[in-house]
């Protein structure tokens, strides 16, 4: 295919995938409604964590921890310090962004165990800073009732907040996408798979581990912004390790490394308690455990490889392809 | 004379008490395939490891063009144009053939960030470039039509011919092949001293470690020899069997010359 070719092809399946967002925006309701803005918004993490984890090979445990610093931060300066919304908004990329500096620099040598407990380290701390922080953060209690911001007198809840949610979500998988299709992506994929390597390639390891960790980490407090206007209402539990270790889940059974695994795996996985609530009530975690052993067993590259395989016993082989 | 492309003076490497590379003096001229033997545990690997700066130096000075660049970190040193392939081959294994080789091209990537992000036309059109190179380079080792396969399904020649291609991506001043030969059969091995010519021949200096005499002598245009981090010879191949210091050094005593196709 050529090179224009290529990308209309790309455009319209862009296209589509928005249109399909935006009719089952107006299908959904009340309760599945709020299931659909769910969804985006831990989609929207699990690409960004599939990038830090899956592409840049960083085992970090702090994504959900930067999710509650953006949902915080946001909160904190519109709800309760009553900033302009724009300026709320801008200062809070810039707490995040700061805050993901100040922790991956003094990281960036560290690789596998010694990066996992460092970032494990920081989640722990800001959860006991949540739940500390007095009028502040609203201790255990968390911060509520707050209004959701307008723009041009369009107030964003409801539907409208779904079309927020489906633009961050579809802006996440762009802007990854492309650095994943660039030399930053691959040599993000080098680093992962031989740093020493990567180096004497021309990859100055340290500044990409950094920048990677920021910018991911900034990507999912942006997703933090958008949650703390889902149900207008912020508090430490939705931001501790539990649900880390979901995201983890939801990324190695879809298919590290690749963003069709970790919108398939944070599906399937969000959404197979709502399905099977009625057979293993609350108890999903223990079928999330066998699904992360058979996946390590059966399917090293995920329910993305299992498609792919499926898709070329299926179809015929395509000529000269 | 012309300058010295790459010139190491003085260089020494202790660890503990061990002096690996002890006071090494030598130059790498434009174009040139130079040779660098020695026995086992004569410096060879750690000169080279120096050079590339993936160790530190204890002493000496390295300069590449003129610039200084001892104490550079490796990716610095690759940004100058000195790029490298391993020993044990040390590919990408999550990646195709084709990125593999793109990663060597990475230090002349020069779109910022942002443009990446956004996919502007101009970043699109550096990576098409970068792509159509990297073909060019995979031919050139002969690995065409390989570029979307997993890099885990080449066979051990091929991964080396892989990291020769990687290396020449960045279209380097200066390769540094360490043990290039290791492990291969005789035909690929003929077609490896062919590629390298072809290398020197497009300008590129070559710095070859290798074990294999019978492989380097007839390839290389000099042989720098070292005996327990020293230089003790440095000519052309056809000097070198013959020098009793260096017959000494393989053979532990003077008197007759290096066997040809000895393995030393």
């Amino acid at each position: 295919m050529s090179a224009p070719a290529r990308s209309s092809a790309t455009l319209l399946a862009w296209a589509a995938g928005a249109a399909a967002l935006v009719a089952i925006a107006f299908m959904v309701d009340g309760y599945t409604a709020d299931l659909y803005r769910k969804l985006l918004l831990i989609t929207s993490l699990a690409l960004a964590f599939n990038f830090l984890f899956g592409v840049a090979g960083q085992v970090a445990f702090s994504q959900v921890a930067f999710y509650g610093v953006g949902a915080y931060s946001i909160t904190i300066l519109w709800a309760v310090y009553h900033w302009p919304f724009p300026l709320a908004l801008i200062a809070t990329v810039v707490v995040c962004t700061l805050v993901a500096l100040a922790v991956a620099i003094p990281t960036n040598r560290l690789e596998g165990f010694y990066l996992a407990l460092a970032t494990l380290a920081f989640a722990q701390f800001f959860v006991v800073l949540l739940l500390q922080g007095g009028s502040f953060t609203g201790g255990p209690d968390g911060l509520s009732g707050f209004k959701s911001p307008e723009i041009f007198g369009l107030k964003l809840a409801g539907r409208n907040y779904i079309f927020v949610l489906i633009a961050l979500f579809l802006a996440t998988l762009a802007v990854l996408r492309n650095l994943d299709n660039s030399y930053f992506g691959r040599a993000c994929r080098a680093i992962r798979d031989n740093p020493e390597a990567a180096a004497a390639m021309g990859v100055n390891v340290a500044r990409t581990r950094i920048i990677v960790f920021t910018l991911t980490s900034t990507l999912s407090a942006l997703a933090g912004v958008c949650y703390a206007f889902a149900d207008n209402y912020v508090n430490p539990n939705v931001f501790n390790l539990n649900d880390m270790f979901i995201l983890f889940f939801m990324v190695i059974i879809g298919g590290s490394g690749r963003h069709a695994g970790a919108i398939i795996g944070a599906t399937v996985l969000f959404l197979l308690p709502e399905v099977l609530g009625d057979v293993i009530g609350r108890r999903h975690l223990l079928i999330y455990g066998l699904f992360v052993v058979l996946a390590i067993l059966f399917w090293p590259q995920g329910l993305v490889g299992v498609f792919d395989a499926m898709r070329a016993r299926l179809l015929p082989r395509r000529a000269g392809g | 004379m012309t300058d010295a492309l790459l010139s190491v003076r003085g260089l020494t490497k202790r660890f503990g008490g061990l002096v690996a590379v002890d006071g090494l003096d030598f130059d790498l001229f434009p174009g040139e395939i130079l040779g660098v033997i020695g026995p086992n545990g004569a410096g060879k690997t750690t000169t080279f490891n120096v050079i590339a700066g993936r160790i530190e130096a204890t002493a000496g000075a390295i300069s590449l063009a003129g610039e200084a660049i001892l104490g550079l970190p490796p990716h610095a040193i690759a940004a100058r144009g000195l790029m490298r392939t391993f020993q044990h081959n040390m590919p990408f294994a999550g990646m195709s053939v084709l990125d593999n080789v793109l990663v060597g091209a990475h230090t002349r990537m020069q779109a910022p960030l942002w443009q990446l992000i956004g996919a502007v036309a101009g970043a699109r059109a550096e990576e098409r470039k970068a792509r159509a190179e990297a073909e060019r380079m995979l031919d050139f080792v002969g690995l065409a039509g390989l570029a979307a396969t997993a890099v885990t399904s080449l066979s051990f020649g091929q991964g080396r011919l892989l990291e020769i291609a990687r290396a020449l991506a960045g279209q380097p001043r200066v390769i540094l092949f360490d043990e290039p030969a290791a492990g291969l059969t005789p035909v690929e091995m003929g077609r490896l001293a062919e590629i390298i010519r072809g290398i020197s021949g497009r300008g590129i200096s070559v710095l070859l470690i290798e074990h294999d005499m019978k492989f380097l002598l007839p390839l290389a245009e000099r042989v720098v020899v070292l005996n327990f981090g020293r230089k003790i010879a440095d000519g052309v191949p056809g000097a070198i069997t013959r020098d009793p210091a260096v017959i000494e050094a393989y053979l532990g005593e003077a008197g007759g010359a290096v066997p040809k196709g000895a393995r030393c």
